[in-house]
């Protein structure tokens, strides 16, 4: 079965082979040209089989389809067409062999199979028909052993070798039947053997024809294809060739047109160039003529200009000696100015040197000079101590001789005044009443009356507005403070309640956290003494100025209110503006503020109604208040400058006023009742007088009386003793007795 | 050889002493006979005058070159030459090759003896030169191509072939091949060994009781009937993939035993351990062995999940239906993509389980079932595999006993498939009506290249319109060959598989 597959195998591979060989020569005999050659293989390469590589046939045919010549590819596809059908009726017809063996093969097999099945039937058939043989055999045996008569027995005996003389001749049979089959299969394979090789023989017989066949189509159809490439070639020669000429053809008749035009062209430039030339040499010669001119004018102007030239030089020469002679001049100087200039430089070292000891002369100096002033003002200080001490000192002595001197005053005058009052009262029987003087109530010297802190002040405010409210509507105490007038409490208390409220981010944060659980009033007044220290307010003065301050800028804005309301506005913006750049302080202090702000706007009505008059702080809003913090604030720091001298200056200036309460004192009576007083005296004097006359009058009176009396008392005594008594009466009522 | 000889010959005449007659007579001998191209100035003068008078113009000889004013110092070689030369002649004990210039190596290779022993030469020499006059020398008729067009190839693969062949287990010693594996490991990709001699039986133990109860006997002797194992050698050939391996004795004449053509369940089970353990074998064939159900699924057991296993060849054996469900398995066990299972014993049942492991694989392209009976059930039941896939080119169910049910259900495949090029199915008995049936199908196909229907019992008639459908197919398929730029997918397709098939 295998040799024909193997052999078909080795097939194509003896044919590449073959058809290699034979190419090679037939390239070199007839045309060694490489294009042909090239082909040719080509075209042996396409002549293979189907089966070849994919990449090879489609290369082919990529070139084919490039070449698209309608011979040659005619050609090329008909022998293709050609072999290909050759080449599959010649594996068809070797293939033939194999497909008939294979169906004889199976053929053979359906019938061996057949017979197979036959001869198992028969030998099974057989086994049985043994068997039971075999059985009737065995169970005669056993009869025969029963058998007593030795006849029977024997012709039991014959029975059964003749029962098993037929089975072995059936098995005989059987056994020789089946060496018949076997021989039969022997011959047969025989035969088989011999077809086998047969067709072996056959199988390679069409296998060289076909080998044969196809290597000679191959030649035929190479050498036709060639041919047809030749022919092609030749054809394409030949147009090419006719082409060529025809286009030679053309370029010669070309070429003798180009030709006479160019002749033609060439006498007519060269008659245009004749007729230049001439014109060009007259022109020449007359511009040759012109320019000679031009050239003698030239040279007279040559002539001049050398004349001129000679002159510069000598001008230069001169200017050069000149020239030089400076430069001598100037190199000595320049020589001298050196000669300075390193002269200087010595100077200006000594003077370095001597600058640095300088310095460091009043370093030493300067530092002297620091340890003196040190010293100095250690010194002064404590001299400053002294000084204050001693003012202290002086302060309270002078304190305590005032006093002195004021209670030895207060006491004459109090003498005065009693006196005044018994004059008055015993004297002239007029109504006395004491003289009102403010420098009597003073004590101590006036200097000295304390300058009250602006806190104090507020602190007095508050205290007092509380008791105010407490009474409604109590009198004002005019012993409260010297506001100025047309500032009222309540309006200052509403100012620094509003400043208070408003300027919340000038209080510390820590500040504001411990006031949380303190009363109303006394939550403000650390407030406003924490505004006020922020500010630089300290003293009562700036207080009120504060105030003001306040006042003004209302009243300044109600009469410009219709105008300013926009700027008002706007500047509102502004302070909003501020406020927020102020930051969460602030924000803090306006919430408070707008709750302040809720519960008195409530209060300011009825305030407005009861007092309509004074300008009323409610009238300013909140958000001005910034703002005229701010000016007041720079409003306030000029005067602050100049704040130490005055404070020297008070103490002087309390010595006037001391000479004047001296001399106030001095003239607690006036001069009218002095008048009156001299007035007095001297009627007193004339009333003692005329008293003293009647004194005398009375003493004579009453020596005549005593006279009289003892003249009476004799008398009396004569007459009782009892009138005695009586004499002791006043002359006036002895007078009067008389007289009665 | 015969170059390096005359020169030593001629050169020794001219400069040596007279006493060496014999010699140099032998040497202008050989000299006048041997290639002459080297030296044409003198010899052409030399063998005229020399040979009307052989015996007398040694003298003269001697008197015309001592005399010759024409002599020069060119014609005696060069020390490289004369080195070159001792490299040869020694080239046995002292092989020296790669230290060599190139020029040089090609002529000592050029030079060197195709006798010298493998144990030299296998692994120094790469020249193909060298090993094609080795071949030539040892074989009348070579064919370079079956041996991958190199000539150190088929030295060693044929070599090795023939120690195989004639390898007789139990006396031939084992050494002999195994000494030669180190030096043809590298080489020898190919196998093929189509006969195992079966070990020398005393003759006398055989014949009295051959023809009386051989099967007794031969179950007797059948451990001692072991082939050679093939595991050593197939563990040591580093680069082998293919294995094609008859267990068969050629020639036996009238020695003809049964016994001879055993393959034994020993020789079974070794090959398998052999093949499972060789990764690189792609192609394995073993024709012709009697290979029955049991050993084909010995050995088909050892091949599943093989890694590059590609062609599996088990035609001309014994396998039946259990056989064939064992390469049905194999199918979608491994990478198998051409199966082989020609003139075996395989029928309808073995048919079905290939049809139904063919349905869904995606590896194999070619299947040979010729000369099997899988009969009408196993036709159909591969036809309906067919419908589903999508892989296989080329189909071989001539010989079958198919006939018109196949045909019918063929047709619609045909219809429907796109792969399949070639389908044989010759010898079978697909009658009229079948061929008027696989005619239609045949209309609606354009991809099918071959259609064997010889010895069928189809009408000429439709068989020659389907050899024009074919003819046209081939047409489009030349075309698109020669267009690629349209059908370059199925080009690239295509081309693996023809390479293939």
């Amino acid at each position: 079965m295998n040799p024909p597959g193997s052999l078909a195998g080795l097939d194509p591979n003896l044919d590449e082979h073959l058809s290699t060989q034979i190419l090679a020569p037939s390239v070199h005999s007839d045309n060694p040209q490489e294009r042909i050659q090239a082909r040719r293989l080509r075209i042996a390469a396409r002549l293979e089989p189907r089966r070849r590589e994919a990449l090879g046939e489609y290369l082919d045919g990529k070139k084919e389809s490039e070449e698209d010549q309608s011979k040659s590819y005619k050609q090329k596809e008909e022998s293709r067409l050609k072999l290909a059908k050759l080449l599959l009726c010649g594996t068809e017809l070797v293939t033939n062999i194999q497909v008939a063996i294979d169906i004889r093969e199976i053929h053979r097999r359906v019938e061996e199979e057949e017979i197979k099945r036959q001869r198992i039937e028969k030998l099974e058939n057989e086994v049985k028909t043994s068997q039971d043989k075999f059985d009737e055999i065995t169970s005669k045996w056993e009869e025969g052993k029963q058998k007593r008569i030795p006849q029977e027995l024997w012709e039991m005996l014959n029975t059964q070798q003749l029962h098993c003389a037929g089975l072995l001749e059936d098995k005989n049979k059987l056994i020789s039947e089946l060496q018949q089959e076997l021989k039969t299969k022997d011959d047969q394979y025989v035969k088989d053997l011999k077809k086998q090789s047969d067709d072996i023989c056959l199988l390679l017989e069409r296998m060289e024809e076909q080998v044969k066949n196809v290597m000679k189509t191959f030649r035929e159809e190479l050498y036709n294809i060639e041919k047809a490439f030749e022919v092609e070639r030749q054809e394409l020669l030949a147009s090419n060739k006719k082409k060529w000429e025809r286009a030679l053809q053309a370029h010669n008749a070309k070429e003798l047109e180009y030709l006479t035009n160019r002749m033609k062209k060439v006498e007519d430039y060269e008659k245009q160039l004749n007729r230049q030339r001439i014109w060009d040499c007259e022109e020449y010669n007359t511009i040759k003529i012109k320019l000679e001119q031009d050239v003698q004018i030239l040279e007279q102007q040559l002539q001049q200009r050398k004349a001129i030239y000679q002159l510069n030089q000598e001008k230069l020469e001169y200017n050069l000696q000149v020239l030089k002679k400076r430069d001598e001049e100037s190199t000595v100087i320049k020589s001298q100015q050196k000669r300075k200039i390193n002269r200087l430089h010595d100077i200006l070292n000594n003077l370095r040197s001597k600058y640095a000891k300088q310095i460091k002369q009043f370093q030493e100096e300067n530092q002297s000079l620091t340890l003196d002033y040190k010293r100095l003002v250690l010194q002064f200080k404590e001299l400053q101590k002294a000084m204050r001490h001693f003012a202290l000192i002086d302060d309270e002595k002078f304190r305590e001789i005032w006093l002195m001197n004021e209670e030895e005053a207060k006491d004459l005058i109090a003498r005065a005044f009693d006196v005044d009052r018994i004059i008055h009262t015993h004297h002239l029987g007029l109504p006395w009443t004491a003289p009102d003087f403010w420098f009597l109530k003073n004590v101590g010297p006036i200097s000295q009356q304390p300058q009250k802190s602006a806190t104090q002040i507020v602190e007095e405010m508050l205290m007092h507005t509380e008791e105010e409210e407490a009474e409604e509507a109590a009198s004002e105490p005019e012993s409260y403070l010297d506001l100025p007038k047309q500032v009222s409490e309540k309006t200052t208390k509403k100012i620094l309640m509003l400043l208070c409220d408003e300027s919340g981010f000038l209080i510390e944060s820590k500040l504001l956290s411990l006031l949380l659980p303190l009363e109303q009033n006394e939550c403000y007044l650390l407030r406003l003494d924490a505004i006020f220290s922020a500010l630089g307010i300290e003293s009562e003065d700036d207080l009120y100025k504060l105030v003001n301050f306040f006042l003004k800028y209302r009243a300044h804005r109600l009469s410009s209110s219709l105008q300013i309301k926009s700027c008002s506005q706007a500047s509102m913006e502004k302070a909003s503006m501020e406020e927020t750049s102020m930051g969460s302080e602030l924000e803090l202090a306006e919430q408070t503020e707008m709750e302040g702000a809720k519960e008195e706007s409530l209060v300011e009505g009825e305030k407005e109604e009861e007092e309509e008059t004074p300008p009323s702080p409610w009238d300013i809003h909140p958000n001005d208040v910034l703002k005229i913090l701010e000016a007041f604030v720079m409003g306030l720091k000029k005067p602050r400058d100049s704040r130490a001298p005055p404070r020297v200056q008070k103490n002087m200036r309390n010595n006037s006023k001391d000479s004047e309460y001296w001399q106030a004192l001095t003239t607690v009576i006036p001069s009218s009742k002095q008048n009156l007083w001299d007035a007095l005296y001297t009627a007193l004097e004339k009333y003692h007088i005329v008293l003293t006359q009647r004194a005398k009058l009375l003493l004579e009176n009453s020596s005549l009386e005593q006279r009289n009396t003892e003249l009476q008392a004799l008398l009396q005594q004569y007459l009782n003793s009892k009138i005695n008594s009586e004499l002791q009466v006043p002359p006036t009522q002895v007078l009067r007795v008389p007289t009665k | 050889m015969q170059e390096t000889v005359t020169t030593s010959a001629l050169l020794d005449p001219s400069h040596s002493s007279v006493s060496t007659q014999d010699k140099s007579s032998t040497g202008g001998h050989t000299s006048s006979t041997g290639p002459q191209p080297s030296k044409p100035s003198i010899t052409p003068v030399s063998a005229k005058s020399r040979n009307p008078h052989p015996g007398a113009n040694f003298h003269r000889m001697r008197r015309i070159i001592a005399e010759d004013p024409e002599w020069s110092l060119a014609i005696v070689p060069l020390l490289t030459e004369l080195c070159i030369q001792h490299i040869i002649r020694n080239f046995q004990n002292n092989p020296i090759l790669k230290q060599m210039l190139p020029e040089h190596q090609q002529k000592v290779l050029n030079h060197l003896s195709p006798d010298l022993p493998l144990a030299v030469t296998s692994n120094l020499i790469d020249n193909e030169n060298y090993w094609l006059r080795c071949c030539m020398q040892r074989w009348p008729v070579c064919h370079v191509a079956h041996h991958g067009g190199s000539w150190k190839r088929m030295f060693f693969e044929r070599h090795l072939e023939n120690l195989l062949k004639h390898f007789i287990p139990g006396t031939t010693d084992p050494a002999v091949i195994l000494d030669l594996l180190p030096l043809c490991r590298n080489y020898v990709r190919r196998v093929h060994v189509d006969q195992f001699l079966p070990p020398v039986q005393i003759p006398a133990q055989l014949r009295p009781g051959d023809q009386s109860d051989s099967g007794s006997e031969g179950e007797m002797e059948e451990p001692t009937v072991d082939h050679y194992q093939l595991g050593d050698l197939v563990a040591g050939l580093s680069h082998l993939e293919e294995l094609d391996l008859v267990y068969d004795v050629k020639d036996c004449g009238m020695n003809f035993e049964w016994n001879l053509f055993l393959f034994t369940y020993r020789d079974c089970h070794s090959l398998a351990a052999a093949i499972k353990a060789c990764h690189t074998l792609k192609i394995f064939k073993l024709t012709r062995s009697k290979v029955d159900d049991d050993k084909a699924r010995i050995i088909i057991r050892s091949l599943l999940d093989h890694p590059v296993l590609e062609e599996l060849d088990l035609s001309h054996n014994l396998i039946g239906d259990r056989g064939a469900r064992g390469a049905a398995k194999l199918l979608n066990h491994s990478r198998l993509r051409v199966l082989n299972l020609a003139n075996n014993q395989v029928r309808a049942p073995g048919a079905q389980s290939l049809a139904h492991a063919l349905a869904h694989n995606t590896n194999l392209i070619s299947l040979n079932l010729r000369l099997n009976c899988i009969e009408d059930e196993g036709g159909q039941a591969l036809a309906h595999a067919l419908q589903t896939n999508k892989c296989l080119t080329t189909l071989h169910l001539g010989g079958n006993e198919l006939s018109e049910p196949t045909a019918t259900l063929l047709s619609q495949v045909l219809a429907i498939n796109t792969t399949l090029t070639s389908i044989n199915l010759s010898c079978n008995h697909i009658g009229l009506d079948g061929g008027k049936q696989l005619l239609e199908g045949m209309s609606d196909n354009k991809t099918l290249l071959e259609f064997d229907l010889r010895l069928s019992d189809v009408a000429q008639e439709s068989e020659y319109l389907i050899g024009q459908a074919l003819y046209a197919n081939r047409e489009a398929a030349r075309q698109r060959a020669l267009n690629p730029s349209h059908f370059m997918s199925t080009i690239t397709a295509n081309g693996p598989e023809n390479s293939v098939g």
